[in-house]
């Protein structure tokens, strides 16, 4: 790996912890409980992202699972929330 | 000089994060419910799909299942993030979020009354 992509990659992570930040600042102040579900889903794209770079970043590409597993599931949170604010239970 | 794809990973990797970085500023800067699905629902899954461009191109010359299931986890994130995003957008339409008060148009009155009785989950 050469040292220009190292340096993209720690760019890239600074600028998500950034944004993850903002997410986690609307978590906390979001007035109801769709913006914090919203949030969260973002939350979880960060998060897709940093696993990415960290397995570009230490040349593993076993973390590519989980980048697999979090975009099939990560929606489900969102899902969740969506139906007990419609129909005021899960099931 | 780094070669051409790690060039191509590293324009990839840098457009994915200005996306979803743009995303996380719209969740926090736009009005109400609706604008902040807007912003993390298209820039969010545009930017997870640049950042899993970029882990598939470089890991292409050496692991060769990395870029199949880059694809299908691109094509699920298409499937599901967009699908999630409307169910949540109606949800909180049908359970009387309110609307900006700069809302110029709401075309979505005439065919889904709320039901403002029902405050489940509200503050």
């Amino acid at each position: 790996m050469s040292p220009f992509l190292h340096l993209v990659s720690i760019a890239c992570l600074a600028a998500l912890f950034a944004g993850g930040a903002l997410c986690i600042h609307r978590v906390a102040i979001g007035p109801s409980a769709a913006d914090r579900a919203v949030a969260l889903d973002t939350l979880t794209m960060v998060f897709i992202g940093v696993i990415c770079i960290l397995s570009v970043l230490w040349s593993s590409a076993l973390y590519f699972d989980a980048v697999w597993i979090l975009t099939l599931v990560g929606y489900l949170g969102s899902l969740a929330v969506a139906r007990y604010l419609e129909k005021g239970r899960l099931f | 000089m780094p070669g051409p794809l790690e060039l191509l990973t590293a324009a990839t990797m840098l457009i994915g994060t200005f996306l979803t970085v743009v995303a996380c500023v719209g969740l926090l800067r736009f009005p109400d419910v609706y604008c902040r699905m807007h912003a993390a629902g298209k820039a969010g899954t545009l930017g997870v799909s640049f950042m899993i461009l970029a882990t598939m191109i470089a890991f292409a010359p050496h692991e060769s299942w990395v870029p199949v299931r880059g694809a299908l986890a691109i094509f699920f994130q298409f499937l599901t993030t967009p699908a999630a995003t409307h169910i949540l957008a109606r949800a909180s339409y049908v359970s009387d979020y309110r609307l900006d008060e700069r809302t110029a148009v709401d075309d979505l009155k005439a065919f889904l009354p709320s039901r403002p009785h029902e405050t489940y989950g509200r503050e």
